[in-house]
């Protein structure tokens, strides 16, 4: 049961992560800036709870805000570059943070020892929920409580007229503008939300690995970001969920007996996906389909 | 015969079978023991030769009779082995599913980045009713990294003391090469072992026995282009280089070295670069390159060993054979402590185990005893090799 718990932990984390890719992804933007939100999350929330001793949720929330605050410093000049020169521009950005923590050194000393980041040694002793008594159940509910209402946010979103915003400047952007849509402001409010719920999603990895460094926040994070969404597809943020639960639950822990054949299938298995289900898992047919199972007509 | 008498006979035969193979479960349980580490990715040979070491013990084991359980009867070790990827988050959960099983011990991980978080999720204070943490041990017999058994109360080590190897390495160099002065290191940068390694071991332990230490050149575990690193390395002109990279890059390294013309009195390596990998990788390159290990097939019982972790498609090198050492290690522990390995005493089984390990104070290696510390780490014996013809030939047996 443990296991299970503990995979579900996973899966709530990465959600997260795929859906901070998601709002981005929602105004056509693509970026590889979240693996550096999500390492800035990280960092910020492990030190407020293990050098400053704040409570977990105001650390993570901390966390977030620093991340989202740095979204939205990085939204700015990225407006000025779209497509794949955006691409490369986030995926700079996530290694200057990156590489910034493979340099940052802050510790101080508690009893005996040391604590807090030590460069490329990474930032052990990250206790909080052990520490705390929390038991792998509690963490689980902990985490799909934000991952929760982090979507229910999202879903509201998406169905008031800042979503419609959103999807509007992603569908065509000319269109948009000339239909009074404010550019600017979309793009960086897209990305600060992105940054922040990233940030949030660094903040509980850090508490539930209870070590991090940088070599957890590469590229190949930023990679899995934007591909849960893109293979869940675009149309739900349940699209994100699907995919996390494709990857993290089948492809990556399902096929774990297959030993090095996993790695192999692990690529062929998410191309024969993306033929198959060109526009992602949970396209806007197959939704429209569960919302006429579930007995809602389209609006 | 009727149908009545056939049904009645297979009835009866089956239920002799059933009987007997009950009889048979109940004199010999399985006591199950699961490794992880690396598999797959760049240091995919790690996991590799830990995996055919640990089944090469077991059958070693097993074909002697198996384990003494603590109610008399005999137990025949099952060895199962999960592949991490070296990643952090795959560590944790592969630690979760053993512990979630009737597994009683961990043995693993490959690298050090695994093992700081994993060793964290575990139960910091044995006994301490207020930390949720996993009261499941783990005896690592790759992750080298200075220092992490102190991290939980359930982590143990079977890893070489790098601190005693390279500082018994330097004043042995002092003495019997007194004209060499400098060093200049060379260090994988992002692999938390080596990198600590460098900084906190090779470059400090130089620094005290009176060598001037010229900088370091740098380089990531994925670098495949060095020819920065050898002009640093020859513009420093030191007379000794060490470096601090695991076989691929350090074979890289040492291949530009050769190409731009650096050449050194004398070059260190990291010790987990005394393996085959090193030498079917740049056998040449590599002529002289003196590294300490813990282990060399210089006793009968680390040839024998060698021979059969061949036999299971693997080699002993100084981290296979320290996953080799950990089974008989744990035989005698389970022994000592009467595990029952029972499905309904899987965790008293575990905290007996912990507690027997926590006990120990030497252990018979391979090549010698070991010593156990009271922060569960290892004082193995070592010895410096050098590569010389294709073949690691011992050089030198400290007296440690």
């Amino acid at each position: 049961m443990d296991f299970y718990l503990g995979l579900l932990q996973i899966m709530g984390v990465h959600t997260l992560l795929g859906l901070s890719a998601y709002v981005v992804l929602l105004t056509g933007q693509v970026s590889l800036a979240q693996a550096g939100f999500m390492a800035i999350g990280a960092y910020v929330a492990a030190m407020l709870t293990v050098l400053s001793g704040w409570p977990l949720i105001a650390a993570l929330i901390a966390g977030a805000l620093v991340a989202g605050f740095m979204a939205c410093l990085v939204g700015f000049p990225a407006l000025r570059v779209h497509g794949l020169m955006l691409v490369v521009a986030t995926l700079a950005f996530t290694e200057i943070v990156r590489l910034f923590f493979f340099n940052f050194d802050y510790q101080i000393a508690r009893g005996s020892i040391r604590v807090g980041p030590l460069g490329g040694e990474g930032f052990r002793q990250i206790r909080y929920f052990p520490e705390n008594g929390w038991t792998t159940l509690h963490v689980a509910i902990f985490i799909w409580s934000v991952v929760a209402l982090v979507m229910a946010a999202l879903w509201w979103m998406d169905r008031s007229r800042a979503g419609a915003v959103l999807r509007a400047v992603g569908e065509d952007e000319i269109a948009a503008q000339s239909c009074g849509i404010n550019l600017t402001a979309v793009k960086v409010s897209a990305m600060t939300a992105g940054g922040a719920i990233a940030g949030l999603a660094g903040g509980i990895y850090a508490h539930y690995t209870t070590h991090i460094e940088q070599t957890n926040f590469t590229i190949m994070v930023a990679t899995f970001a934007i591909a849960y969404p893109i293979l869940g597809g675009l149309s739900s943020i349940f699209g994100t969920v699907a995919a996390v639960v494709f990857i993290q639950g089948f492809l990556i822990e399902g096929l774990r007996f297959l030993g090095d054949w996993r790695n192999l299938l692990f690529g062929a298995l998410i191309v024969l996906v993306m033929n198959i289900r060109p526009s992602g898992l949970l396209d806007a047919r197959t939704m429209a389909t569960l919302r006429r199972l579930f007995g809602r007509r389209e609006g | 015969m009727t149908i009545t008498r056939l049904i009645a006979s297979s009835a009866v035969a089956a239920i002799v079978t059933a009987g007997t193979s009950f009889s048979v479960n109940a004199q010999e349980r399985e006591v199950k023991l699961s490794g992880f580490g690396a598999m797959s990715g760049v240091v995919r040979s790690f996991g590799i030769n830990s995996k055919a070491a640990l089944e090469a013990a077991a059958d070693e084991v097993n074909k002697a009779g198996g384990v003494k359980l603590g109610d008399g009867t005999k137990g025949k070790l099952v060895i199962e082995y999960f592949d991490d990827r070296c990643n952090a988050e795959e560590g944790i959960s592969v630690a979760r599913r053993m512990a979630s099983s009737a597994t009683l011990v961990g043995i693993g991980p490959t690298c050090s980045n695994v093992a700081e978080p994993l060793f964290g999720i575990l139960q910091k204070k044995v006994g301490d009713a207020g930390d949720s943490g996993l009261q499941f041990p783990v005896f690592t017999d790759v992750a080298i990294k200075v220092g992490l058994a102190k991290i939980s109360d359930w982590a143990f080590r079977n890893v070489p003391d790098e601190g005693a190897m390279y500082r018994a390495l330097f004043q042995w160099i002092k003495k019997t090469q007194p004209d060499l002065k400098t060093v200049f290191g060379g260090v994988e940068e992002d692999f938390a072992h080596s990198r600590a390694t460098w900084y906190a071991v090779m470059k400090e332990v130089a620094a005290k026995e009176g060598f001037e230490v010229k900088g370091e050149a740098k380089w990531l575990l994925a670098d495949t282009n060095f020819t920065n690193q050898a002009r640093e390395a020859r513009r420093a002109a030191a007379d000794i280089i060490a470096i601090s990279a695991h076989p691929f890059t350090t074979c890289g390294m040492l291949k530009e070295m050769g190409r731009q013309g650096v050449k050194p009195k004398l070059v260190i390596g990291l010790t987990s670069s005394s393996s085959l990998e090193t030498l079917q990788g740049c056998s040449a390159e590599a002529e002289a390159i003196i590294i300490p290990t813990s282990f060399a097939p210089v006793t009968p019982e680390a040839q024998a060993a060698a021979e059969r972790a061949a036999k299971f498609n693997g080699s002993l090198d100084l981290h296979s054979g320290a996953a080799y050492e950990n089974i008989a290690i744990l035989k005698s522990v389970i022994e000592s402590e009467g595990v029952m390995a029972k499905p309904d005493t899987v965790q008293a089984d575990r905290a007996k185990i912990r507690n027997g390990l926590a006990k120990l104070t030497e252990t018979k290696g391979l090549i010698g005893v070991s010593k156990r510390t009271p922060d569960r780490e290892a004082v193995k014996p070592f010895l410096f090799v050098h590569a010389k013809s294709g073949k690691w030939e011992v050089l030198h047996t400290p007296t440690n």
